[in-house]
């Protein structure tokens, strides 16, 4: 399951219709930490003021990503987009 | 001198003006005469173009008029006006999309073939639009050319982020634009600046020539002011095109000639659940046009917000992919919201966007099981009226929500599974707002058949705004 990186439930969030995910421990700095190892890995220089912004984007995408992962989906389904040769 | 006096182009439609030209009432180079002059001395006011296409304009103009005095057949969009949002690949120009960094790029040496297209039909090219930075956006803000603005109130937004095709439009400097929409980039300027649009099925139109975004869920199609000029640029873009790897290998299905066929016997339904209003002006719009169309069933769309969410990560994490290196070695020459964004992107696991595109099959499935049971599904276009410029928040029933990745909640779980959506315009004072009227894949002719009767029966209109 995704973890939801610093994610906070706003408040008009709507809730899921499968059961509710076991609560997890959060790290509170996962997000930030998470954007300092991608960009080294990705040679992507950040600016120190551009942070908070990246940081808080992607929050919100691992809150999308949750919502995707957490639904069951048959182990044989294609991804939409499929390859002809 | 022919008489354009008697014509007034800046408010008729494709249709008025060909067979204007046809019946010796005007010429194509008056027309376009007056459109440039036009453009010119009112497009300050709504800052929708980038680039005036003059000299060529001018050129296909007098050449239509001379084809026509030799006594030749005029094609169906014979001396019609159009500008294409600044993706579009324009030969003699660099294809901005929008941003500052691409300004650096070789001018394009073909154009895309949608433009291509309309003028072999006819219709003459007079210049690119303005647009959020690289497609990134729903507002029509862009940092770099300054905002496209709504012509029913400057001081709001057009949407995006096809903003300038939007405003030129709605403004009353041409009549048709091009545009693109990967999760509602037509459907919402539509909306917020009150025209009709047309996103086909994914896959129909071609997109070679045009910068991309997001290649899973780009589209591209026309904006109006009615449903018939919809419905010939439609016609006249069909086809298959080997540049686009996505274009479908489809022979072209005409629609202008069915629209008189209303929407009698169409089975149309509601779009409850995720789709539900929270706003009294896109209650008002549904119901209204639910009403017209006798559309008393409802229908839930199984999954929506979880596909908005797939959509979402999809985008950031393709859109990513293609400006990687970009944001390496020019980050401080993008909007900052959209570089902000971008970098998100890259940063978000593989696995979990293909598990996104799993979804996608499965949601897709869901959705077509649908239209065994009906024709089309009315949904609301936006969740709100336009918003101002620079606002941040816009109220969704009780709670606040970022405008920026919001004004296309309701469009982006439709663009998702690339279903053709006609969007219609409801006028409501003080600004209108839309409705999107959404069909199985490949039927853009019953959403366009349902919009035109709409039109008809005055529940949909373009209205000319008080500039």
């Amino acid at each position: 399951m995704t973890r939801r990186l610093n994610a906070r439930k706003p408040k008009n969030a709507r809730q899921a219709t499968t059961p509710a995910r076991p609560v997890r421990t959060r790290k509170p700095s996962a997000a930030a930490t998470l954007v300092a190892a991608s960009a080294q890995a990705l040679a992507l220089s950040i600016d120190p003021a551009w942070q908070t912004g990246v940081t808080l984007n992607l929050q919100l995408l691992f809150k999308h990503a949750a919502l995707v992962d957490e639904f069951p989906l048959p182990d044989e389904i294609e991804p939409a987009p499929v390859f002809r040769a | 001198m022919l008489e354009t006096a008697a014509l007034d182009f800046t408010w008729s439609t494709a249709a008025d003006i060909v067979a204007a030209i046809g019946a010796g009432r005007t010429s194509a180079l008056s027309i376009i005469e007056a459109t440039l002059a036009h453009v010119r001395n009112r497009d300050p006011l709504l800052n929708s173009f980038t680039a005036i296409t003059e000299q060529r304009a001018l050129l296909r103009a007098q050449a239509l008029d001379a084809a026509h005095a030799r006594g030749e057949q005029l094609p169906p969009l014979a001396g019609v006006p159009f500008a294409v949002k600044n993706l579009f690949n324009v030969a003699g120009l660099a294809t901005i999309a929008g941003s500052k960094i691409n300004r650096d790029a070789a001018p394009a040496s073909r154009d895309a073939t949608l433009i291509e297209r309309l003028e072999a039909a006819g219709a003459i090219l007079v210049g690119a639009l303005n647009m959020g930075e690289y497609a990134y956006d729903f507002t029509g803000e862009n940092v770099h050319d300054g905002p496209s603005r709504n012509p029913h109130d400057l001081n709001r937004m057009s949407g995006g982020s096809s903003g300038g095709s939007a405003a030129a439009v709605a403004g009353g400097l041409l009549p048709l634009t091009l545009a693109s929409d990967t999760n509602g980039s037509i459907r919402v300027p539509a909306s917020l600046c009150g025209l009709f649009g047309l996103k086909p099925t994914y896959g129909r139109l071609s997109c070679a020539g045009t910068f991309p975004f997001v290649t899973s869920l780009d589209h591209v199609g026309p904006l109006a002011r009615s449903t018939r000029d919809l419905a010939l640029a439609y016609d006249a873009m069909q086809g298959y095109d080997q540049r686009d790897p996505v274009c479908a290998d489809r022979a072209a299905e005409p629609v202008t000639a069915l629209l008189r066929n209303g929407a009698d016997g169409l089975r149309i339904a509601v779009a409850t659940g995720y789709f539900k209003c929270r706003s009294a002006e896109a209650v008002y719009a549904v119901d209204r046009v639910a009403a017209a169309l006798g559309a008393n069933r409802d229908v839930e769309i199984p999954e929506a917000e979880r596909a908005r969410s797939a959509a979402f990560i999809i985008t950031a994490s393709e859109a990513a992919s293609l400006h990687l290196n970009r944001l390496r070695t020019r980050a401080r020459d993008f909007d900052p919201a959209v570089r902000d964004r971008l970098i998100a992107g890259a940063m978000l696991p593989t696995s979990l966007v293909a598990k996104a595109q799993k979804f996608r099959r499965w949601y897709r499935g869901e959705v077509l099981k649908l239209f065994a049971e009906v024709d089309a599904i009315v949904a609301p276009a936006t969740p709100c009226t336009a918003p101002l410029i620079g606002q941040q928040t816009f109220m969704f029933g009780d709670t606040a929500l970022p405008v920026r990745p919001n004004l296309g909640l309701y469009t982006q779980p439709i663009s998702f599974i690339g279903l053709p959506v006609a969007a219609v315009p409801i006028p409501h004072t003080p600004l209108p707002i839309g409705v999107q009227v959404i069909a199985a894949p490949w039927r853009e002719d019953v959403a366009l058949r349902i919009a035109h009767t709409l039109e008809a029966e005055g529940v949909a209109a373009a209205m000319r705004p008080s500039l």
